[in-house]
């Protein structure tokens, strides 16, 4: 029997490895959706099989193209056209679509490109590669170039965007793993032309392939690894290239869901995100949040959630104070910009009833207080709703009264880091030791800030905790410098050191009046119009007292509290009437400073920050800055991978270059030198005892030349007779690369 | 060394001569002319009958030049060597009849076979390219070639030569017997006439007195004298070698070096030629030591396996 037709690799085996090549392609795909505005990336994975399995058939060259063709004209129908598939008019219209973007093209008008066309170019780009993997899996069986890219891919994606590529790495690994100890296997059978029985062996060779990459994936993933030595890159990057601070990133402003990572830079947005027709200034609430990490915060896991129907609610049971306190029933009306998409409530404390559009529904997170707007089971911003509520004015006195938590309160408020440095609570204490009084000892953390003088209202260059750094000591006592989630985060956790419950409350401050007289909004009743933007967003702090309820506190700089208070017999006592005329008279420090801004950085969760991007300038920009730098930084390990495959090139065209310009001895000796530098590299080096000609022989026979004794004898020349006329023999040089090029291959 | 080697053409057709005659033994060819050139002297240690006197008879009919032969024997005395004066009644006067030594190229067979006191007789003149002969000191003719021969079977009755004498033999060569082909071919060739009858001259004395000239000019780089140096050297440090090689050895490598060279065409030296020559030029002027006797190793071996340990220069310092 032929030994070639033997050793020909069974087609399910190579199938085998296409596919593996072909999930390895949709690792490329996965990312693209949450990195991009690209919906329905399903559509294309389905054509990403479908041309895959086509490659895989190896059919006609012409039917494939045919259909892989018709593939993409269905997957533009279903994506873009209502009428139906047979209907010759939207092929009309396609066709229109593509000459006007053709036009585009010509012009350089990038912008002007319809979503149609780069749909369809980027199916023609999922065909060219289904084309591709299939050589270099399939036909050429060298893969580790594309697996080397994919992880460059993923990692830099995974560094520089929002994708988390922590269980696409693991996938890659195996299934590359897999790939390429086949590909190694069928390249050694193909090579040595071995006749060999594939299916009776089956067991010896894929057994040992498929137990090493299971062993050493679980082994991988369950060894110990030590944790990132250098956790984020960009601020490292951004400060070497001076485009931005220490911090983490510069982050766009405004309202976001996760806090578990706070700190960094970030760059004002004053993009509107809600008008707000009220007859007072208040906090506007989102959330409340109370399990600090030591990095940030996080939602309590075992949340209990309710929903209501929006229309038939009338009482909110969210009481964050007792029924006390003193109440003025109060109404007003929040309109949502168009752009914005926040599917919460934002609301003031004491909120009762909420009048908006029927047919809404209300997920009521009892832990942290979040109103979830749905409507038919899915997250929707409401546009515009009213809300009446009782204004809370908090009785300074009362709040005095000493009283016993209820267990529940002290034990889940009072959490603190196991590690969290002992020096937060030794501050924490020193502060508070004077006051007898929970109401005093928070009004004592929440002015040191700004009485202590070494802290300051930034926010540029603000540090991200890192390693095992907190953040709250981080800022307490090294960068001194932040924005409202540090002051909040460290009042609350100065409090919960001494034993006080408190918590954590997210959400906007009362923004903008907006003075215009002639505004047709100002509400008959006078309420004011507050213009609410992403810079508003904002952090404070709720403590918790016995017989009132949780209070809201404001250690921010630069910032008033919003909440009412009031003492029942004024003037008895100095301080007291101190912080009640402080407490009530916000608006000068808030609007007159212009330096402070109220911001709220957050790393939003994707779907604030995809909404975003189209509508402000500010933060597309700076998520264009990031891509950059994304971008450039995998351009640059590309570049260095590039430089590494292909140093002796390199290094051969500068020993060339050399040659040319200086044409003296050293440069040729250097470049002779490097010639026997590669070929030692290939295992053919040179021992030390042989002389030039005797290797230069071996090179020759093994080259079958004889540019190897020609060039050592010019070198010769040089060498042992000190004859440099030999330099201006150009054919040296011409041998010399000839020699260098066959080595390198 | 097989014929793809470009000879300089003047000792080509020396080469070639002896390629006539001699079948397969280019390479000893090569190395006798060098010592030749290098104005040494050859001693040809090997058993009778592999053509060592046919070799010099061709580079002597070769070369034009004045070829003598002396057979030692253990009662040749040392004028039958240099020459003696007789004494002629005609003119009342001793008049000097030269000896063998007097030639130009002289073949000095079975020289272990003879005294001592002869032995060094000749040993003299190749040395001091001059012999006293009852006080009146002659000048030898120039070109001036010895070749001796040794049998190495036979050393009963034997005067072996003194290390400080076989120093004085630039290179100590081994004929060997020819190939099976050669061998085959030489019997074609001697079936007709000997091929020595055929040759002719190809060369004028004057010619290789000049060319012994031109040897002395070819150019030895620095870097190839450390190399000759630190080879000699490794011959005194060697755990074998109980005598290492003086540097008069050091001296004839570079010679005969530069002979090489010149006759491969080269006016300079590259490590091949040192290479080449090294264990012809050094393997009769160590003594090993006698662990290295008794576990039968012998001086070629030693010489080789130190040239197989030095580095080769392959690097120079331009300024």
């Amino acid at each position: 029997m032929n030994a070639l037709k033997v050793s020909k690799i069974p087609s399910v085996f190579t199938s085998l490895l296409y596919i593996c090549g072909f999930f390895i392609f949709l690792e490329w795909l996965y990312p693209i959706k949450q990195i991009t505005e690209t919906n329905e990336m399903g559509l294309f994975i389905v054509f990403a099989g479908f041309c895959f399995l086509i490659s895989l058939l190896e059919v006609r060259w012409w039917l494939s193209f045919i259909l892989k063709g018709a593939g993409i004209l269905f997957i533009i129908h279903v994506l873009f056209y209502e009428q139906s598939l047979l209907d010759i008019a939207w092929v009309h219209d396609f066709v229109i679509d593509i000459l006007y973007n053709w036009q585009a093209l010509t012009n350089q008008e990038w912008y002007e490109l319809t979503a149609i066309f780069r749909s369809l170019l980027f199916l023609i780009l999922i065909w060219l590669m289904s084309y591709l993997i299939h050589y270099w899996f399939v036909t050429v069986k060298r893969i580790f170039l594309f697996i080397l890219l994919t992880f460059v891919y993923l990692s830099v994606l995974d560094t520089f965007t929002v994708y988390d590529a922590t269980r696409s790495i693991i996938r890659v690994f195996i299934l590359s793993f897999l790939s390429l100890g086949l590909t190694n296997f069928f390249n050694e059978v193909e090579r040595e032309v071995v006749p060999f029985k594939w299916t009776k062996r089956m067991s010896r060779w894929l057994i040992p392939i498929l137990s090493i990459v299971l062993l050493s994936s679980v082994v991988g993933y369950a060894a110990p690894k030590f944790s990132p030595q250098w956790p984020d890159p960009v601020p490292f990057i951004q400060h070497a290239t001076g485009t931005g601070g220490s911090g983490k990133t510069i982050q766009k402003v405004g309202y976001g869901e996760d806090d578990s990572h706070l700190g960094g830079s970030f760059v004002q947005d004053n993009a509107r995100v809600f008008t707000a027709i009220a007859p007072s200034e208040n906090y506007w609430r989102i959330e409340t949040k109370d399990v600090y990490t030591g990095k940030g915060w996080e939602a309590e896991p075992d949340e209990t959630k309710e929903t209501y129907m929006l229309d038939s609610l009338n009482n909110i049971p969210i009481n964050t104070f007792s029924d006390d306190v003193e109440t003025q029933k109060l109404q007003a009306r929040i309109e949502m910009d168009a752009a914005t998409y926040l599917p919460k409530l934002v609301y003031p404390y004491g909120i009762r009833e909420v009048l908006a559009e029927r047919g809404f529904d209300i997920e009521l997170n009892m832990h942290s207080d979040e109103l979830r707007t749905m409507y038919s089971g899915k997250d929707t911003s409401l546009a515009d709703y009213n809300i009446i509520y009782d204004d809370p004015s908090f009785d300074i006195d009362e709040l005095k009264n000493d009283g016993d938590d209820p267990v529940e309160i002290s034990s889940r408020y009072t959490q603190v880091p196991d590690d969290l440095p002992e020096r937060v609570d030794q501050l924490a204490e020193d502060i508070t030791e004077p006051y007898d009084n929970r109401y005093d000892k928070a009004k004592a953390i929440e002015q040191h800030f700004g009485q202590s003088g070494e802290f300051t209202y930034e926010t540029e260059d603000i540090p991200v905790p890192k390693g095992d750094e907190d953040y709250v000591d981080q800022f307490l006592f090294d960068s001194k410098k932040g924005y409202c989630d540090n002051y909040s985060t460290s009042m609350v956790i100065m409090l919960r050191t001494q034993g006080i419950p408190a918590r954590w409350a997210k959400g906007f401050t009362s923004g903008n009046r907006v003075v215009n007289e002639d505004n047709d909004r100002i509400s008959p009743d006078g309420s004011d119009v507050y213009e609410v933007t992403n810079a508003n967003a904002h952090s404070w702090v709720e403590v918790y007292f016995p017989d009132t309820g949780w209070v809201p506190f404001e250690p921010t700089q630069g910032f008033s509290n919003l909440a009412d208070f009031h003492t029942e017999v004024a003037g008895s006592d100095e301080d007291d009437a101190l912080d009640a005329n402080e407490a009530e008279g916000p608006e000068t420090e808030t609007e007159d400073d212009p330096e402070v801004e109220e911001d709220d950085p957050e790393i939003g969760g994707p779907e604030y920050e995809e909404d975003d991007e189209d509508k402000d300038d500010v933060a597309s920009g700076f998520t264009l800055k990031k891509w950059h730098i994304g971008v450039g930084g995998g351009l640059f390990g590309l570049l260095l991978v590039f430089a590494f495959v292909r140093r002796y090139r390199i290094q051969a065209y500068l020993l060339a270059k050399k040659m040319e310009r200086e044409g003296d001895a050293a440069s040729l000796q250097s470049a002779y030198h490097f010639l026997l530098k590669i070929l030692t590299k290939k295992g053919n080096g040179k021992d030390p005892q042989q002389t030039l000609r005797e290797y230069a022989k071996e090179i020759d026979v093994l080259y079958s030349g004889s540019s190897m004794s020609l060039l050592t004898a010019g070198y010769e020349q040089i060498l042992y007779n000190n004859n440099k006329e030999v330099l201006n023999n150009t054919e040296l040089p011409e041998l010399w690369k000839d020699l260098v090029n066959q080595v390198i291959g | 060394m097989k014929s793809v080697v470009l000879y300089h053409e003047k000792v080509k057709k020396v080469i070639d001569n002896i390629n006539e005659v001699m079948i397969g033994k280019e390479e000893v060819a090569v190395l006798s002319l060098a010592a030749l050139l290098a104005r040494g002297h050859i001693l040809l240690e090997d058993v009778p009958g592999v053509g060592k006197t046919m070799l010099v008879r061709t580079l002597a009919k070769s070369l034009d030049c004045d070829f003598k032969r002396i057979q030692f024997t253990p009662d040749l005395l040392p004028s039958d060597v240099t020459g003696v004066s007789i004494y002629n009644p005609k003119t009342l006067e001793f008049e000097f009849r030269g000896g063998p030594i007097l030639g130009n190229i002289v073949l000095a067979d079975e020289i272990n076979r003879t005294s001592p006191k002869t032995q060094s007789s000749l040993l003299e003149g190749m040395e001091e390219k001059s012999v006293t002969v009852d006080g009146n000191t002659i000048q030898l003719s120039q070109p001036f070639f010895v070749m001796a021969t040794q049998n190495p079977i036979e050393y009963e009755g034997t005067y072996p030569l003194p290390e400080a004498q076989l120093d004085r033999f630039i290179l100590k060569l081994n004929m060997g017997y020819p190939s099976m082909a050669d061998e085959l071919e030489m019997l074609e060739r001697m079936s007709r006439n000997h091929p020595i009858e055929t040759i002719s001259p190809v060369m004028t004395k004057e010619e290789l007195v000049s060319i012994q000239e031109e040897v002395k000019d070819v150019y030895v780089d620095q870097n190839v004298q450390q190399y000759i140096v630190n080879l000699v050297k490794a011959t005194r440090e060697n755990e074998n070698i109980f005598l290492g090689v003086s540097p008069r050895g050091s001296i004839a490598l570079m010679s005969v070096a530069k002979a090489l060279a010149f006759i491969y065409g080269r006016d300079y030296v590259i490590p091949d030629d040192v290479k080449f020559m090294s264990p012809y030029v050094l393997s009769h002027r160590i003594i090993l030591n006698s662990r290295a006797q008794y576990e039968g190793k012998t001086s070629e071996d030693i010489v080789r396996s130190i040239v197989e340990q030095t580095f080769v220069p392959i690097r120079k310092e331009f300024s």
